[in-house]
């Protein structure tokens, strides 16, 4: 047994970590116990749930759950499960219904989880109390500008001390709306792959795999296409005469704040040159509503990636929200959803739509690389040719950043990783 | 045009495809025409919404630009594919210089061990340049286009 923490603290060592952390079912229950169970996971944006009666239903550490909003306006977090034989009471991906009503006997709920309607009440118990028998709400419930966060524990860290060094992350995105709120509301991209959900968590921030995993989608100049409404080219990756990385790209900086969060530093596109009717109008609407200054400060974005650990990133370049969902030891789902910058130009919007589905559609031109490597690497570790992956690159190279209250280094190192670690093991031995 | 035009056209891109003739693919589409997999069932519109695919000419070329290229990762080993069509239709078209034509599409894949099934409607709109046909637009409802898939790099 692994349970032990002594047996998980030797999984952790400076610069590397067992192999056993990505292919053993064990380590992926105890994960979904003390990592999943506990920490702050991103549930959905309240633009998903619009009106009173709309619903989602996700699942968060394999538990169904449903995210409502309320005739009060409130938005609800409920485990999607009847409190008399078990089903699950809302039956659909999305819909909307002021009350939830259980296909098995017809017990009948409101969206807050109170119960309503019991039929047959002569049969229940004399000492049955309805109010005993509402759907459970999840433990703990926070909200930042929309993004909706829950713990499945009772206690923990607040969610204040866990998305404070975050909120930077989210405003950089938010902040590009003219209307200063952007919605989750044009569908989303699904994947799965047959790897480990740290995976991809760790790929998200690695800008160390970009001029290899994705040489298919660069040109002979070593340049990528472009992956932003009006910009005429992508970034240059490959450093095309020596075909090695390209410089720019070995400049660029990751940071980490605890927690497991991190972030890497701008998309080097930001040249000035970025034009096209659908950009250069979005540009004058965002000026119009905050000012020239306000709108250049944020279109010159400061961030690429960013980890809100454990589930979830949001990407700067190709604007989006992306949440990671374990199945299984060797089985991830992800779902991506493409941002709506409210206020902006429709056709600013489909500029992103568009080049979305090509950077991270399952039919896309990047993911599917990423994909590869991640099925590549899950079945590469079940050999016995050795027991380590190497996450050491940059080791003892990090520095302090005082101005961001974070440490940084070269994106092209590890560093992130490693954070990403030694959150996990405070998850997993208790400490967290 | 007939039922019989519209069926060899038809088998034709197919073969295309299955041959992964992905250059002389792209050379059946009209120069404004567009390749679309829904992401949702009946979705209205590529514009506001995520799809699995929706390529113009632009997106078209860097597609096939990266299937050609040696390291493309998801097509190491590359996809074998089987397409079968059937159930064609001639619809009503939106405009008079167009032709509609609706099928059934099933496609095999198989790569690295693995086959699955790929199922659905396909819309063809066409439009008669010269000799040949283009499509304005290709559009494949797939039956599950709302699930979540494992990567796909060929067209369907």
């Amino acid at each position: 047994m692994h349970n032990g923490s002594s047996d998980l603290t030797a999984l952790i060592q400076p610069g590397r970590v067992h192999r056993r952390v990505y292919i053993d079912p064990e380590i992926f229950e105890l994960e979904m116990e003390r990592i999943f169970g506990r920490a702050w996971l991103f549930a959905g944006h309240t633009s998903q749930v619009p009106k009173p009666g709309d619903y989602i239903t996700i699942e968060l550490a394999r538990q169904p759950v449903i995210m409502i909003r309320h005739s009060d306006n409130s938005i609800k977090l409920l485990f999607n499960r009847c409190s008399h034989r078990g089903a699950r009471v809302a039956p659909l991906r999305s819909a909307s219904a002021p009350r939830l009503v259980c296909c098995y006997h017809g017990w009948t709920y409101d969206s807050d989880g109170t119960l309503l309607n019991v039929p047959v009440p002569e049969g229940c118990a004399a000492t049955f109390d309805k109010r005993q028998f509402g759907l459970s709400p999840l433990p703990r419930m926070g909200i930042y500008r929309g993004f909706v966060f829950t713990s499945l524990g009772q206690t923990g860290i607040s969610f204040e001390d866990h998305i404070g060094p975050m909120k930077s992350s989210i405003d950089d995105l938010v902040d590009r709306a003219p209307d200063g709120e952007l919605a989750l509301d044009a569908g989303r991209h699904r994947y799965v792959f047959e790897g480990n959900w740290k995976l991809q968590v760790e790929n998200v921030l690695d800008s160390y795999h970009v001029p290899f995993s994705h040489a298919s989608t660069v040109n002979d100049k070593g340049v990528q296409f472009a992956r932003r409404e009006g910009d005429k080219a992508g970034a240059a990756v490959v450093d095309a005469d020596k075909n090695r990385t390209a410089a720019p790209w070995k400049q660029r900086r990751s940071y980490v704040s605890g927690n497991g969060h991190g972030w890497t530093s701008n998309t080097l596109l930001d040249d000035g040159k970025r034009s096209s009717p659908a950009f250069d109008e979005y540009r004058r609407v965002l000026a119009q509503k905050i000012g020239a200054e306000r709108a250049r400060q944020i279109l010159t974005p400061r961030l690429h990636n960013s980890l809100i650990y454990p589930n979830m990133s949001i990407m700067g370049l190709n604007i989006h929200v992306r949440v990671i969902n374990p199945v299984a030891v060797d089985r991830t789902e992800v779902t991506i959803f493409p941002v709506r910058l409210v206020g902006a130009p429709a056709a600013m919007n489909f500029g992103n739509i568009r080049l979305l589905n090509v950077t991270h559609s399952a039919a896309s031109f990047v993911q599917t690389d990423d994909l590869e490597s991640f099925v590549r690497v899950q079945s590469g570790l079940r050999s016995q040719g050795g027991d380590w992956v190497d996450i050491s690159r940059g080791l003892g190279e990090e520095e302090p950043d005082r101005e961001l209250n974070a440490t940084r280094e070269l994106a092209t190192h590890e560093m992130v990783v490693r954070a990403q670690y030694r959150a996990w093991l405070d998850y997993m031995r208790g400490t967290a | 045009m007939d039922a019989g035009e519209a069926e060899r056209f038809l088998f034709y891109e197919a073969r295309l495809l299955d041959e992964r003739r992905f250059r002389e693919w792209m050379g059946l589409f009209a120069e404004n025409g567009t390749y679309w997999v829904p992401a949702v069932p009946g979705q209205e519109s590529p514009f506001d919404q995520a799809s699995l695919f929706y390529d113009d000419r632009e997106l078209m070329q860097t597609r096939i630009a990266r299937l050609e290229h040696p390291r493309i990762h998801i097509q190491t080993p590359p996809s074998r594919t089987a397409h079968l069509i059937g159930n064609i239709t001639l619809e009503d078209s939106v405009t008079l210089d167009e032709y509609a034509v609706a099928s059934t599409v099933i496609m095999v894949e198989y790569r690295n061990e693995k086959q699955r099934i790929f199922a659905g409607r396909q819309h063809h709109r066409l439009r008669r340049e010269g000799e040949g046909l283009k499509i304005v637009q290709k559009r494949v409802d797939l039956i599950n286009c709302d699930a979540a898939f494992e990567a796909m790099a060929v067209p369907i």
